[in-house]
């Protein structure tokens, strides 16, 4: 037993090791290009420098699309993560629907946000519909299997009790399994928007709207300090945007 | 005087096992008393004061609670419910919410239902949970949580709720068997003297005779699903509590004697 765990060991070892060497060897990672390459990185830096701060109406109006797309979009994933994350739930639904569910969230969560975008923005064309509808859709996948394991979680013996007590069903859900399931809910959802918002960033980038179009537009354009801007900006969005959420999440404990 | 329960032919056994969890148990309770129900782990107390409770389903024979017959088959409707109070042994308070809120929770089915729904009880409703509370003595405990009590604290929350509810009757499913012997002690105190000042009826289940004699004007002894004694605690002899639980079908017995 313990000769074959070591056998699987070695064989692990030599599998990562191959594949790293693999690697190095086949995508021409040379020293020498990446220090002829120095002084061009210098150069590239040096043109971000001083950030342009002309450019705030667009950091404004770009910061406030993709907050929009954020909201909006967990709004979404929220509407369809209550009815799947009940189906989800092996203690509301069949074996066979929550396992069905559960796959599906699985696939959903598999395919990441740009890839979403992208083919969104083929389907109903540029612009922050397209961003909505992509973090409302990956955001279910990660949302609804929240939701499942925060109804999963509920425990039993309250709900006994009231009924015991006499408390009827409507009342035992707010009073046994609500208390239970609120604030759960509520620190995965701001969870959740939280990384939609950071994520929606980069949307504009294919073109499904917000801040990220002016980093890509600047970067084409080799308007390198107006991209240092919005770069900026971009950095001090999403350390706000955690330490509110992080404040948030600590009232729902 | 009417009895607060009267069975008959009691019998019930679960899924899937072919031993009887409760065999021709037959149950006179006057109103107004204090019983404890003795017996060793698996005699069938919890099964017994769950059936009374009308949470048992597809057991068989006669019961009556409260001058109402209880059905095997379905649940009693609610309002009849809220005059049975049960305390359960591991508490099932919602441990997010308040001390005062679980404490209201006894009281839902008392309360005008919209009431109940917004959570704003009436100034009755608050007293009456106030007065629990402080019967129970953790009034100052009122607007702490649940998940921040010790364990003897969270007792008194369960028996404060249904101190709450009003109920007639109180079954205590071992209330006290996760505390040590002087909290035991205390809190089996303060629950019989709380619904003697009520006028209720309880009937508690425990481990301990000594308890029995202390604060029950009745002891029943449960052994195998069946009742081997019932008499009044002056009545109940050292041997009677040594039978008992003697040779009890403990499920750790066949692992000693083969330790030993």
């Amino acid at each position: 037993m313990k000769r074959a765990r070591n056998v699987g060991g070695f064989a692990a070892s030599a599998l990562i090791a191959g594949a790293v060497l693999w690697s190095l060897v086949t995508t021409d990672v040379e020293l020498s290009r990446l220090l002829s390459a120095a002084p061009r990185i210098a150069d590239f830096l040096g043109r971000m420098f001083p950030p342009d701060p002309t450019v705030m109406s667009e950091i404004v109006r770009g910061s406030a699309e993709t907050l929009r797309i954020a909201i909006v979009g967990t709004l979404g994933a929220v509407i369809l993560s209550v009815p799947l994350g009940i189906l989800a739930s092996d203690t509301m639904a069949p074996p066979a629907v929550y396992r069905l569910v559960r796959t599906l969230l699985a696939l959903i969560r598999a395919i990441p946000l740009i890839l979403v975008a992208m083919l969104m923005v083929g389907a109903v064309g540029l612009g922050p519909l397209p961003g909505i509808i992509a973090v409302a859709f990956h955001a279910t996948g990660m949302l609804a299997k929240f939701y499942s394991e925060a109804i999963d979680n509920v425990e039993r013996a309250p709900i006994a009790a009231l009924e015991s007590a006499g408390a009827g069903p409507i009342l035992r859900l707010r009073h046994a399994i609500w208390p239970q399931m609120a604030p759960v809910i509520a620190r995965d959802t701001i969870f959740r928007f939280e990384l939609n918002l950071r994520e929606s960033l980069v949307l504009g980038i294919v073109g499904a709207g917000g801040i990220g179009f002016y980093i890509q537009t600047y970067v084409r354009s080799f308007q390198y300090d107006k991209a240092a801007s919005v770069t900026i900006a971009v950095i001090i969005m999403v350390i706000a945007i955690e330490a509110v959420n992080v404040a948030l999440r600590r009232r729902f404990t | 005087m009417t009895p607060a329960i009267q069975t008959e032919d009691l019998a019930f056994s679960h899924l899937g096992s072919g031993l009887p969890a409760l065999a021709e148990v037959a149950l006179l309770t006057p109103e107004g008393a204090a019983i404890a129900l003795l017996g060793p782990s698996g005699a069938g107390k919890t099964t017994l004061l769950t059936l009374l409770d009308g949470r048992l389903r597809g057991w068989h024979g006669r019961a009556t609670v409260l001058g109402s017959a209880l059905d095997p088959d379905r649940a009693p409707p609610l309002a009849r419910r809220a005059d049975t109070g049960f305390i359960f042994q591991e508490f099932a308070l919602v441990e997010r919410s308040t001390v005062l809120r679980n404490v209201l929770n006894g009281r839902l089915a008392r309360m005008e239902f919209f009431r109940a729904l917004l959570a704003r009880p009436s100034p009755n409703d608050v007293t009456i949970a106030r007065t629990a509370l402080e019967d129970c003595g953790i009034a100052d405990l009122a607007e702490r949580r649940v998940d921040s009590l010790s364990g003897g604290q969270r007792q008194r929350v369960a028996i404060a709720r249904c101190l709450a509810q009003e109920p007639r009757l109180i079954l205590a499913d071992e209330p006290v068997s996760n505390l040590d012997p002087v909290r035991a002690a205390e809190i089996l105190s303060l629950l019989t003297r709380a619904a003697r000042k009520r006028g209720a009826t309880t009937v508690f289940s425990s481990h301990q005779p000594e308890l029995a004699r202390r604060f029950a004007e009745r002891v029943i002894g449960m052994r195998n699903g069946r009742i081997v004694f019932d008499m009044a605690t002056e009545d109940l002899s050292e041997d009677a509590t040594v039978q008992l639980y003697q040779d009890a079908e403990n499920p750790l017995s066949p692992l000693l004697q083969v330790v030993q």
